[in-house]
């Protein structure tokens, strides 16, 4: 078996009869077009249909037609009961003869999906993410992230392993293991403050450094078994841990152990910690301008796209001291986390709530797994963020080589 | 029910403690035997992390006291079972998952959260797993439910979101609405 890398999509595809909405809709003159989308979004909004247009032209007979969306259908029999009585009104002022039509009732995932959409009524749609970037990764980026997760593997030591990594330099922005149950706080690999500026994922290939590490255990036993130290397989486990002895707290703020934090949680932690430390100017939001307005506030600049380009164009545009501000990430956005197990849905929800791009995991979680395991976390629609998912398939022989790595110790 | 909506109050003062410091404001109480035993209210913004959620800083608060008693995991388990939660936004996902996996006994939220709810809006992570735990040891421990009761004082806290939005979050990435401090 080779390293291989597959997307975990985020649903399984429905028909698109199935997920379609009744509306009322009726021929209007293009003249009126104006007037009646201002009336009619006054009157009758399309809510939870932002992507659905209003107004459809349609060319017959070589006469380009309008048609608009007068409300959602109520699903009585005729259409004159569906109809509200303003909108009944606009109906009677304009002599409108209203019609059935159905829209799709969610935004399109594809382009492929938009097409099919737009056959029914007209819809919107923006792509997710940017188009060159087809299936979510580019060929040449597969050696950097196999050697990502060579990394997370190789930090994991008991349960899971989580590290972050900005794409665009393969720089790791801070890494975790699971902190569920009593540790040693002098552990390596859950400092923020070892992460260097050029800590890269370029070298995980076996060297003497590699020898030193503790294995992860689960790949010397049972490596097809769950392994039940994993807090998010077992996050309700917990309570069954027994504290041998009660250590000293490490110190003020810290804990000596921790149900929830699971090593995504307290990578989360560390990349916020970093994020603070490295650019502490806006930590406090003190006074808006004479104004009142804090528009000039230093905010992050929206990071999505990691292209070189853009780092060069902000280097010219800010004199100097913007340019730190400026390569400031919003959260993670633009950013990858590799896990060695599948996220529960505390912790794929806190992927979503800290903007990550992509999600990279090399073992399925059956089951608590929110991405793809048991829930399909990615996929639902609501969620204000969206995350693209990833399973690495690592090859036996490249663990088995972490065996005889150990033996040799 | 008089009880419960004193618990709001108490958890809509700490969501507004939370607007006033530019944060998103929600806010929780945790309650054992009638009294109010912490209190948490979002730091997103100040923290710079995303995950730290009125629930997430009400539960540390607990953590950290109980831990400095001396408290093992399952006497802090055996206390977290006998603990309410007052929040006025129904929790997350990330939050719900915390608050089964933690054991809390009952939950009482404010508005509804249709984005991302895990109460019964987007997931029902409050009813658990059907099946009780196996006894013998050899699975491990199922999802714990806790019960849960939404619409509690639901317009106080949709009126803080609307404030909150109206000013514009100062944290959010470009381009957003430009944040305006009202003229008092």
């Amino acid at each position: 078996m080779e390293w291989e890398l597959t997307e975990v999509p985020g649903n399984l595809t429905t028909s698109i009869q199935d997920s379609t909405v009744d509306v009322v809709a009726a021929k209007i003159e293009s003249k009126l077009a104006n007037t009646l989308i201002r009336q009619l979004s006054h009157i009758c909004p399309l809510e939870n249909l932002r992507h659905v247009k209003r107004v459809r032209r349609r060319t017959e007979c070589g006469k380009s037609e309008l048609s608009i969306i007068l409300c959602l259908s109520t699903g009585y029999e005729t259409c004159s009961k569906q109809i509200p009585d303003d909108v009944q009104k606009i109906v009677d002022t304009y002599h409108l003869n209203p019609f059935a039509a159905k829209v799709s009732k969610r935004p399109a995932t594809s382009k492929e999906e938009w097409e099919e959409q737009c056959k029914l009524w007209p819809t919107s749609y923006h792509p997710a993410h940017d188009l060159d970037i087809v299936r979510g990764f580019r060929e040449e980026e597969l050696p950097s992230i196999f050697n990502c997760m060579k990394t997370a593997i190789q930090l994991s030591k008991v349960g899971n392993t989580a590290v972050i990594v900005d794409p665009s330099s393969t720089q790791i922005i801070a890494k975790a293991t699971d902190q569920t149950h009593q540790h040693d706080t002098s552990e390596e690999g859950n400092k923020f403050s070892e992460v260097r500026a050029d800590d890269t994922c370029s070298l995980s290939e076996p060297t003497d450094n590699d020898g030193n590490l503790l294995l992860p255990r689960f790949f010397l036993s049972k490596p097809n078994s769950l392994n039940m130290e994993v807090s998010c397989i077992n996050p309700w486990g917990w309570t069954k841990q027994r504290t041998m002895e009660q250590k000293p707290l490490p110190g003020e703020g810290c804990f000596a152990w921790h149900p929830l934090r699971h090593a995504a949680m307290v990578a989360i932690e560390n990349a916020a910690e970093r994020d603070r430390m490295m650019f502490p100017s806006s930590t406090s939001i003190t006074k808006p301008d004479s104004n009142g307005n804090l528009e000039n506030y230093n905010e992050p600049a929206k990071r999505l796209k990691t292209d070189t380009k853009d780092k060069e164009q902000s280097a010219d545009e800010s004199c100097c001291s913007d340019l730190f501000e400026t390569s400031r990430p919003y959260l993670c956005t633009g950013f990858d986390i590799y896990l060695v197990w599948e996220p529960c849905t505390m912790c794929a929800m806190a992927l979503v709530h800290h903007r990550f791009k992509r999600v990279f995991y090399a073992l399925p979680n059956p089951v608590n797994g929110a991405l793809g395991g048991v829930y399909r976390l990615h996929g639902e629609k609501s969620l204000n963020h969206h995350y693209n998912v990833f399973r690495v398939s690592v090859p036996e022989a490249y663990l088995n080589g972490l065996n005889d790595g150990s033996k040799q110790c | 029910m008089a009880a419960a909506a004193a618990f709001m109050e108490r958890a809509l003062e700490q969501a507004k403690f939370a607007l006033d410091n530019l944060e998103v404001p929600v806010g929780c109480v945790i309650v054992e035997d009638g009294k109010v035993i912490s209190s948490g209210s979002n730091r997103t913004n100040a923290t710079r992390n995303a995950t730290r959620h009125a629930e997430m800083e009400a539960i540390d608060v607990l953590l950290r006291e109980w831990q400095k008693m001396g408290l093992d995991q399952a006497q802090v388990a055996e206390k977290f079972a006998g603990c309410d939660l007052y929040v006025t936004c129904e929790p997350c996902i990330m939050c719900a998952t915390a608050l089964s996996i933690l054991g809390i006994r009952e939950v009482y939220f404010g508005c509804a959260n249709d984005k991302f709810g895990g109460c019964g809006s987007i997931m029902s992570l409050h009813q658990g797993s059907t099946s009780s735990d196996d006894l013998s040891g050899s699975q491990p421990p199922r999802p714990k439910g806790f019960k849960c009761t939404g619409g509690i004082m639901a317009e106080e806290a949709v009126a803080l979101f609307r404030c909150f939005y109206e000013q514009g979050n100062p944290n959010a990435p470009r381009p957003h609405r430009p944040v305006r401090i009202p003229q008092q």
